[in-house]
């Protein structure tokens, strides 16, 4: 498939549109919203275009009743989680009373989430030598619709002061100085730093949405609930490599419906490794400050600057083995502006997988949970030898261009594991 | 033997449905606010009652989500009131005078929903080729509906005829082994509405009766139906890169409408095609690959809903399998030679089609399919002799029917 998309978001309160001739893009990456409650999307081929009210009328219908369902009903359309069962979703059949019952669905939607959240939350965006990005993501963050408790910038072993000066010209926004490089390290620093009940964290790469925080939040009502995560949609496709980690295998896509990931969700998949990546994304995630006090601050051997990434899944991955659970709230949205060059791409993906393996090695040493080898030396081996067969067979398409890198990445994951807990010793 | 087709209204109490002792199974015809949004069929042993908690869960289970989405579609989109266009409803009919007075009995209550006011619609009864005059008597005795004897045997002489006739914007067709449903002419105008830019509409087919085991088996095999979501087939179809030649999935010539002044343009129907035994299909195929071809959308719409009388005997269902062979064959042949820019797309088709009958024979052979190796083996044979030269040699036929005749 080839870039560009256009990333366009249609609010459905404001009536359908006729989609006009799109002559410079392949297709269009819709998005379905009500009263800014995202409920879906299409990807539309330029071919289809353009496209009638009517049309367009019966592809929003079909697309955004799973997730109205899904919100509104306690039982029935609920989303699959990333277990292997016969019935991921452990969902039954709607009731039908309630369903007949529906009358005005979206209105009672919108009135579900218009309520607005109590409680105090800290904002923190870590960031490193990116200031015009810091920039667009800060403005974002001053737009939001119920303002949050703090604003925290942590800039992180930063090579120039431009990063200060941008903030000190934002009288509402905290500056902190975290000299030691390292995502999880910048991390830690933003929730000593913070004073609020739920520490939210974004990246400086994206946008936020308005309702971000105040939907984060609303994902907390189960006191049992430790972290959060929320959507990400793509704020831009305009190239190859944008489009590739959109679809590819490392990119977000945790659909428009609420997810509770449990001790079931966790025992039903410890023995091959909890898929914990798939609760979310570290550009989109909250936790409560008591997390930290019960399952620890994020692994520095993790997260970009040290290992790759991975320190967010890890931590989500001690919340669930600690008994607590972890909630994926849709309704709260943040535009990422993925990595528009293919080198930078799979150097990410270098990253990626190189802190997926460390992660497993992590999780490992610390529960023992032989799930975590097995999907080190058993799944991923053979998901790779496939991939790298499929592709000599059916030729190599666009896919394939970050395997090699995703291969090293995991080499050199295990290798930095040894050397760490060499260190140690 | 039969299955008990029973209609279910969902904003209303469910009632307990009692299978007699001859019943095998029911059929469920769900409406929500009188609009048809699901079926199934479920086999059940003779003598059971179904409770209302039974009949919810199946519903919700098969229906649940076309439940919710009418619901958010009559949030979303409610229904505007256009100016219906003037509408001419065509019935091609042959020596089946019974058939015929039920399909007119059941238009006529939506010709005139009260005594007075003007016809909303004209209706013509195209009188093909008759043997006596029991057709012709049953019209005249009608009041609003015109007669016309068309000579020349053959479906598509026929609905050329009534081409010929017909005053109204629009021109449906229906066959006469059809009912129309109570919302027939409003889902036909609701489509039309929407979409103002299209020249086809074709609607949902659903059995009159489930009495016999061919009826069954033909409704267990899918039927006529094409689902309860209205569908706007363009010039692409995304997942489906044979699009516009594809095996039927538009609808079906027992109920479908045309702009009138298009299908005027398109030089009407394919007389060669839809000719009656030994060519008894492919004229519907080949009008809406045609009407798509001249890139005009076509419109599936499930509220134009008619229910449609199926073959009683197993012989003649298995006859009718593969006469949709050969007339799926004879309308490629015919479209390879008019229209040269599709023929690789055509060959692809040819070579899914048979794939496809094989993949068939062998899920039945795996227990997998409801039809049964005769059926199967039938459609793919009419769809070989129809490769081999049958529209050349129905065309010779008509050629001497018109010099007969003329």
């Amino acid at each position: 498939m080839k870039a560009p998309w256009k990333v366009v978001h249609l609010e459905l309160s404001k009536g359908i549109p006729k989609l006009p001739l799109e002559p410079n893009y392949e297709g269009l990456y819709v998005v379905f919203w009500w009263h800014s409650i995202p409920l879906g999307y299409q990807e539309i081929l330029a071919a289809q275009l353009p496209m009638p009210a009517t049309q367009l009328a019966t592809l929003v219908l079909q697309t955004i009743t799973p997730a109205v369902g899904s919100h509104l009903l306690a039982i029935g359309f609920k989303g699959d989680l990333p277990v292997v069962s016969v019935n991921p979703s452990g969902d039954m059949n709607p009731d039908f009373h309630d369903l007949t019952a529906l009358e005005q669905p979206l209105d009672s939607l919108q009135k579900r989430w218009s309520q607005p959240a109590e409680g105090s939350v800290s904002v923190v965006v870590c960031t490193r030598n990116r200031p015009e990005q810091l920039a667009r993501c800060l403005r974002s963050l001053q737009n939001l619709s119920q303002p949050p408790h703090e604003i925290l910038v942590v800039d992180n072993a930063p090579s120039s002061d431009a990063t200060r000066q941008l903030v000190a010209q934002i009288p509402e926004i905290k500056y902190v100085l975290e000299p030691r490089p390292g995502l999880s390290v910048a991390r830690n620093t933003g929730i000593r730093h913070s004073t609020g009940d739920c520490i939210a964290f974004t990246d400086d790469d994206v946008l936020v949405h308005p309702d971000w925080i105040t939907r984060l939040e609303q994902g907390f009502q189960d006191a049992r609930v430790m972290a959060v995560t929320g959507l990400m949609l793509p704020a831009e496709l305009e190239t190859e490599a944008q489009l590739i980690f959109q679809r590819g295998s490392g990119g977000p896509g945790w659909g428009y419906r609420a997810l509770t990931f449990d001790t079931q969700f966790f025992e039903q998949m410890k023995h091959r490794g909890v898929p914990v990546w798939r609760i979310g994304a570290g550009a989109n995630m909250a936790f409560r400050r008591q997390a930290f006090d019960l399952v620890g601050y994020f692994d520095e051997r993790l997260g970009a600057g040290a290992a790759g990434c991975s320190e967010d899944s890890e931590l989500w991955y001690r919340v669930l083995a600690e008994g607590w659970l972890c909630r994926y709230e849709p309704t709260s949205v943040v535009f990422h502006y993925h990595r528009s060059n293919l080198n930078s791409l799979k150097h990410q993906m270098y990253q990626y997988m190189r802190g997926h393996v460390v992660a497993l090695l992590v999780q490992f040493a610390r529960y023992k949970h032989w799930g975590n080898l097995r999907r080190l030396f058993v799944a991923l081996p053979r998901y790779y030898s496939r991939w790298f067969l499929f592709g000599l067979f059916k030729g190599f398409k666009y896919f394939n261009r970050t395997l090699l890198a995703e291969v090293l990445g995991c080499f050199s994951g295990v290798k930095f594991y040894l050397q760490s807990n060499g260190k140690n010793q | 033997m039969p299955y008990i087709i029973t209609e279910i209204e969902v904003t209303q109490p469910l009632p307990t449905l009692l299978l007699s002792e001859s019943d095998t199974g029911i059929a469920l015809i769900v409406r929500r606010k009188d609009k048809p949004i699901g079926f199934l069929m479920q086999a059940l042993p003779a003598k059971s009652a179904i409770a209302p908690e039974e009949l919810a869960q199946l519903i919700t289970k098969e229906v649940g989500f076309k439940l919710l989405q009418e619901s958010l579609r009559d949030e979303l989109f409610p229904p505007t009131n256009q100016l219906p266009p003037s509408l001419t409803v065509a019935i091609c009919t042959k020596d089946r005078t019974e058939n015929l007075a039920r399909c007119l009995k059941s238009l006529l209550k939506l010709q005139k929903p009260n005594s007075e006011g003007s016809p909303r619609f004209e209706i013509l009864v195209v009188d093909n080729a008759p043997s006596d005059e029991q057709t012709k008597a049953l019209v005249t005795s009608l009041q609003n509906v015109y007669y016309v004897q068309e000579p020349k045997p053959g479906l598509d002489f026929a609905r050329n005829r009534a081409l010929k006739e017909a005053r109204g914007e629009l021109l449906a067709f229906l066959d006469d082994d059809v009912v129309v449903d109570r919302n027939w002419l409003d889902g036909l105008m609701e489509a039309r509405t929407e979409n103002l830019d299209a020249a086809a509409f074709t609607g949902l087919v659903l059995p009159y009766e489930l009495v016999t085991e061919a009826q069954i088996l033909f409704e267990q095999g899918g039927g006529f139906r094409r689902g309860f979501d209205k569908i706007r087939y363009g010039q692409i179809l995304p997942g489906n890169p044979l699009h516009p030649c594809g095996a039927g999935i538009f609808g079906a010539g027992c109920n479908m409408a045309f702009r009138r002044e298009i299908l005027l343009k398109l030089g009407g129907f394919d007389e060669a095609l839809d000719t009656g035994a030994p060519l008894p299909g492919g004229g519907d195929l080949d009008i809406f690959y045609r009407v798509i071809r001249a890139g005009y959308p076509l419109v599936y719409e499930p509220q134009y809903l008619v229910f449609h009388q199926h073959r009683r005997e197993k012989e003649k269902l298995r006859r009718q399998y593969w006469s949709w062979g050969l007339g799926f064959m004879a309308f490629v042949v015919k479209s390879y030679q008019s229209d040269p820019p599709q023929r690789s797309q055509l060959r692809r088709i040819v070579l899914w089609w048979f794939k496809n009958q094989l993949r068939q024979l062998q899920e039945r052979l795996r227990g997998r399919h409801p039809l049964p190796v005769p059926m199967l083996l039938s459609e793919l044979w009419g769809g070989i002799v129809g490769l081999l030269g049958e529209y050349p040699r129905s065309l010779k036929r008509i050629e001497q029917i018109q010099r007969q005749i003329s």
